[in-house]
């Protein structure tokens, strides 16, 4: 079939996402089943063949989705139902709908340097007697946790050890630096 | 009137510190979060009201624990049972929230109990993650049960609250994705916007509507 002429094109609108946890790196293609599958489940199959939604591309910790014009406000009520993605937990933030990708891949490039999610802990507390910059170990409570990805106050760490580790959200605050309790009397 | 995520459960049932909850729900726009099992404070411009969930407890108990935690500030949330329980427990003074309908018998909750909740300012609860993690009949039991609650909630005007009940701030939903998850089953904005502000309606009652002026 040959491709239309743009006035006889239907109508698309395009959803801006945030992918949470951050860092959290997911293929396009198992974003689209997952998200198919929120959509078919809450609204059925007929309204998924009007719908038509379908995931663009995975970029920065975004994601861009498309859908037919006049259906988006179900597409993101189906969105918000979405918590798993091939048996990795995942939260989807619509941020923002657009008729253009470019608006959207605009807005990805003003969110992205205001935000920037960075591995380390150098905004974390630190270990007595050393730079703010260097790797050091944390717990939270009693647990030695190793941290994933901080972004501002937001710190995601996970349990030290071999088994039942889990990722925990946690911020600066709550953790603590180990053997900063430790330190000998005379020094 | 402040917005308020009516239950979210922190570390270590949970998998998220307070802090975090509540940077995460001033940014998705709540004004506070009640946190199973913790003291009250005020992290990151959210207030955190304490909550005690009470479960699969008799009545008697129920009054003698909602006696208990009576001035100290905490949200009481009681399970909903069977519908002598929750006539029960909707009366009770203290007891500021019913939670679980979406689980509950069809005949849990009716028009007496209602008119009870009405009369006492006990709120019931909207458990949206019922409608985020459920899937085929569960969440289709969840749908009908809400539909049948705004049938009760238009004729006698009982508190409404919302509640993630989050064990993970992925769980957690801002302000529109609420509105969007709620107009499922036929909430609008205003009504959603009421049952967001319904814990400090049923905390903090105000002023009485009648006047006694000498």
């Amino acid at each position: 079939m040959s491709i239309r002429p743009p006035t006889l094109r239907e109508k698309r609108r395009y959803l801006l996402a945030r992918i949470d946890p951050a860092g959290t790196i997911l293929e396009a293609k198992d974003l689209y089943y997952a998200t198919y599958e929120a959509v078919v489940s809450l609204f059925g199959d007929v309204a998924a063949a009007a719908m038509q939604p379908s995931v663009l591309a995975v970029e920065k910790g975004y994601v861009l989705l498309r859908c037919r014009r006049g259906a988006e406000r179900e597409f993101a009520i189906a969105l918000s139902t979405l918590s798993l993605c091939r048996d990795c937990t995942v939260a989807i933030r619509v941020i923002a709908v657009s008729g253009t990708l470019e608006s959207l891949r605009e807005r990805i490039a003003t969110i992205v340097p205001k935000a920037p999610v960075l591995p380390g802990p150098d905004t974390l507390p630190t270990e007595e007697g050393t730079a703010g910059t260097t790797p050091c170990g944390y717990r939270f409570g009693s647990t030695p946790v190793d941290v994933v990805i901080r972004n501002g106050h937001k710190v995601d760490v996970i349990e030290k050890g071999f088994k039942n580790t889990r990722r925990l959200f946690l911020t600066t605050e709550d953790l603590e630096t180990l053997h900063a309790t430790t330190i000998p009397d005379g020094l | 009137m402040k917005i308020t995520d009516a239950c979210v459960y922190p570390f270590p049932v949970g998998d998220s510190s307070v802090q975090r909850y509540a940077l995460e729900a001033r940014s998705f726009g709540y004004d506070s979060i009640v946190a199973a099992d913790t003291p009250a404070a005020e992290v990151c411009g959210i207030t955190v009201f304490p909550g005690i969930f009470l479960t699969c407890i008799p009545a008697k108990d129920v009054q003698s624990r909602a006696k208990k935690s009576r001035g100290t500030g905490a949200v009481v949330a009681v399970q909903i049972g069977d519908n002598g329980f929750n006539r029960a427990v909707a009366g009770t003074t203290g007891v500021h929230i019913l939670r679980g309908i979406h689980a509950a018998d069809k005949r849990a909750f009716d028009h007496v109990a209602a008119k009870i909740a009405a009369d006492n300012n006990t709120a019931l609860d909207i458990d949206i993650s019922a409608l985020i993690f459920g899937r085929g009949h569960l969440r289709q039991k969840a749908i009908h049960r809400y539909l049948d609650l705004m049938i009760l909630y238009r004729r006698f005007e009982f508190p409404l609250t919302i509640s993630s009940s989050a064990r993970s701030v992925l769980s957690m939903r801002t302000v529109r994705e609420v509105t969007g998850l709620c107009s499922l089953f036929g909430m609008d904005e205003i009504d959603v916007q009421a049952a967001l502000a319904g814990v400090s309606r049923v905390t903090d009652p105000g002023e009485s509507i009648v006047k006694v002026i000498k």
